[in-house]
């Protein structure tokens, strides 16, 4: 029994054009973003897992489930894509009434979970207004209602916080957290990363249709040797344990704080940088807090793909 | 087969059912279906115009006639018995023509027409210098004659250019026009085989183009028999073979919905631009008269033909490749027929469950 989502050494070529090359992921439950900036490949990676294209090479598989299978794969995958297009003519009841239908649910479960799915989204009084009328929030909305709608094992969700209002993304992204803590795989595509850096149990950084990182951030943070860990410490004396500091030689630079309270310092060894400030400590100088101020998604998006790209 | 399959599929045509009737781009369709009603409506209403005319012509008459009385007028009779056999014409004109009779010289000729009536077929009798010169017999009611007009209309209008285009405009579009309206994936993102949702979307473009072409095909024959009187009808239905023909055009529209909407669907997944594979389609079934009996198999035309219950005689000199298009050569036995059709169908519908099997969503490259 395979509980991963793997991809073994995939390719995808549209003609000439790179979509991603050489993948080799294997993705554990929770939730993981994939991050890049346009183009890099999230998309063309979420398509592939689901099927929606086939990989030039490689092999993919979801869980049990291979992705040529969909009358498998969709049991205990839903995906919210980012294609803004909608069967005409339906309200947003019927569009997942219709797709519940099309999965084999007779007509009372499926009313039942098209509506449970409405109320997940908080979209009850639109339900019965036709989608070509929704804002984009909504449709938004409504997509995720779809992808939700069956109790998804695996839930891959392409920017599903596009559009929504700061109360909406909120309510989202405590759903997306629920349904992790349930043991689902929930695989978020996004290009705001201060909301992955919360959402986040893993990252995958992806540039130019190839994996740059992949894992949690601390451990990929770690990984990145050429940057200086940046730490910053809350102490009532900053300059003199700056002075301190400054002594070892694994300390690249300091600089006080703007309020004078604390310090930001970059090491090329963050292991080493503890055990001095554990000797420091117990010399008797107070140390308030310490805090990494780089192992987060931005910094290392901005450290392995650049800061132009990066959006906050 | 799964039951959840059957399920899924009546989803399907559910949905799509909704999107052909009533989409846009497919209205043109139910105006094609409604050309060959409109023009037996117009042939009934001139149809109905000449009875009441011909019915006025013999009420003015003297005498009461009969089809065996216009009959018996042979031209070079005079006008004499002329009216000795049909009693005065209820209507004549007269005139005088100035006829050329050598380079220089004309000589004037008295020229008449009579029109006499048996109240449903009329009789035109032109005479020159009191002499019957020509005579011309306009049947009303003509079974056999009305059997091969309609045979005519479906198969060079209906079958060859409705039923062909219709089928185009609603099959092709079953998988090309959600690539279009960039709503394919909906149906890829649901736990269903592609294969069933092939089968689900031909079934239901068969039903639209089934209801839509046999409610046409319905209407044809009604608005044919609506100037029969009750009596010509029973005659034409029940006597001349009417009802077993509009049977047999009935199951030969099925088929050809079948046959054709089996090409278009595969031709809708493997080409982007639907004007190709119509015209490709379009020739081969035209130039089918003219192919190898071995070639003739693979087209659905061929087939339709031999099921056709009426045969179209060539008119006496008729070019010889008109003849042969009119011609139905090499006809196969019914059964052979229906084979052939669901044979055709099978391997088209079999392509499409590859291809279908392939299909990626990339509405970028579109």
């Amino acid at each position: 029994m395979n509980d991963r989502i793997v991809f073994e050494d995939v390719s995808k070529f549209y003609g000439e054009i790179l979509g991603v090359n050489r993948v080799n992921l294997s993705i554990p439950p929770g939730i993981t973003s994939l991050v890049g900036p346009n183009g890099s490949g999230k998309t063309t990676l979420m398509n592939l897992m689901t099927g929606l294209v086939k990989p030039t090479r490689g092999r993919i598989q979801v869980l049990d489930c291979k992705t040529d299978d969909p009358e498998n794969l969709f049991k205990m995958l839903g995906y919210s894509t980012q294609f803004d297009a909608f069967p005409k003519g339906l309200t947003g009841f019927q569009f997942l009434y219709s797709y519940l239908r099309l999965a084999g649910r007779d007509s009372r479960t499926a009313e039942q979970m098209a509506w449970r799915a409405i109320e997940r989204v908080n979209l009850v009084e639109a339900a019965e207004r036709n989608v070509a009328g929704y804002s984009k929030g909504m449709r938004q909305r409504i997509r995720l209602a779809q992808a939700l709608s069956h109790d998804p094992k695996v839930l891959v969700l392409d920017e599903p916080l596009n559009g929504l209002d700061p109360l909406a993304r909120a309510e989202m992204i405590a759903l997306f957290r629920s349904a992790a803590a349930e043991g689902s795989y929930v695989i978020i595509s996004s290009h705001i990363l201060h909301e992955v850096d919360v959402i986040s149990d893993q990252v995958i950084l992806l540039s130019n249709g190839y994996v740059v990182a992949e894992g949690q951030i601390h451990n990929v943070r770690s990984e990145i040797q050429e940057h200086p860990t940046q730490i910053l410490i809350r102490s009532s004396r900053p300059r003199e344990l700056a002075a301190k500091m400054l002594q070892y030689e694994h300390t690249i630079e300091v600089s006080i704080h703007k309020d004078e309270h604390g310090l930001l310092l970059k090491t090329r060894d963050a292991d080493r940088f503890y055990l001095a400030l554990n000797d420091l400590a117990v010399s008797g100088i107070d140390i308030e807090s310490i805090a990494p101020a780089d192992d987060d998604v931005l910094s290392v998006y901005e450290y392995l793909i650049g800061t132009e790209e990066a959006v906050r | 087969m799964k039951r959840i399959w059957w399920e899924q599929i009546k989803a399907v045509i559910r949905l799509e059912l909704r999107k052909t009737f009533f989409a846009k781009r497919g209205l043109w369709i139910y105006g094609v279906a409604a050309l060959p009603v409109l023009l037996f409506i117009a042939y009934a209403i001139a149809t109905s115009n000449q009875q009441h005319r011909s019915a006025s012509v013999a009420a003015q008459g003297n005498r009461s006639l009969t089809y065996q009385d216009l009959l018996a007028v042979k031209t070079g009779m005079t006008s004499e018995e002329v009216i000795a056999i049909l009693g005065k014409p209820p209507l004549n004109f007269h005139w005088t023509e100035n006829r050329r009779n050598g380079p220089d010289a004309t000589v004037d000729v008295q020229r008449e027409d009579y029109h006499y009536s048996d109240g449903q077929n009329d009789l035109f009798v032109g005479l020159a210098d009191g002499k019957v010169a020509s005579i011309h017999i306009s049947n009303g009611f003509n079974p056999g004659q009305d059997s091969v007009m309609f045979a005519g209309v479906f198969q060079f209008f209906f079958l060859r250019l409705a039923v062909f285009f219709g089928c185009l405009g609603i099959f092709m579009n079953l998988f090309r026009g959600e690539i279009l309206d960039r709503s394919l994936h909906f149906y890829f993102l649901a736990p269903i085989r592609r294969e069933v949702l092939m089968v689900g979307k031909f079934l239901a473009g068969l039903l639209a183009t089934c209801t839509i072409f046999v409610t046409s095909e319905l209407l044809q024959t009604s608005a044919f028999l609506w100037h029969f009187s009750a009596r010509q009808s029973d005659v034409y239905l029940y006597h001349n073979h009417g009802l077993e023909h509009a049977a047999i055009y009935v199951g030969v529209t099925v088929l050809a919905c079948i046959g054709y909407g089996a090409f278009f669907m595969v031709a809708g997944m493997l080409f982007r631009n639907p004007i190709i594979p119509a015209a490709v389609i379009l020739i081969w079934e035209g130039i089918n008269p003219f192919l190898p009996t071995l070639l003739k198999q693979f087209s659905v035309i061929y087939y339709l033909k031999s099921l056709c219950p009426v045969d179209i005689p060539s008119a006496p000199g008729t070019p010889p490749v008109l003849a042969l298009l009119i011609s139905n050569s090499d006809p196969v036995a019914a059964p052979v027929a229906v084979l052939g059709i669901l044979g055709v169908a099978l391997i088209a519908l079999y392509v499409s469950s590859i291809q279908v099997r392939r299909m990626e969503i990339n509405y970028t490259t579109e």
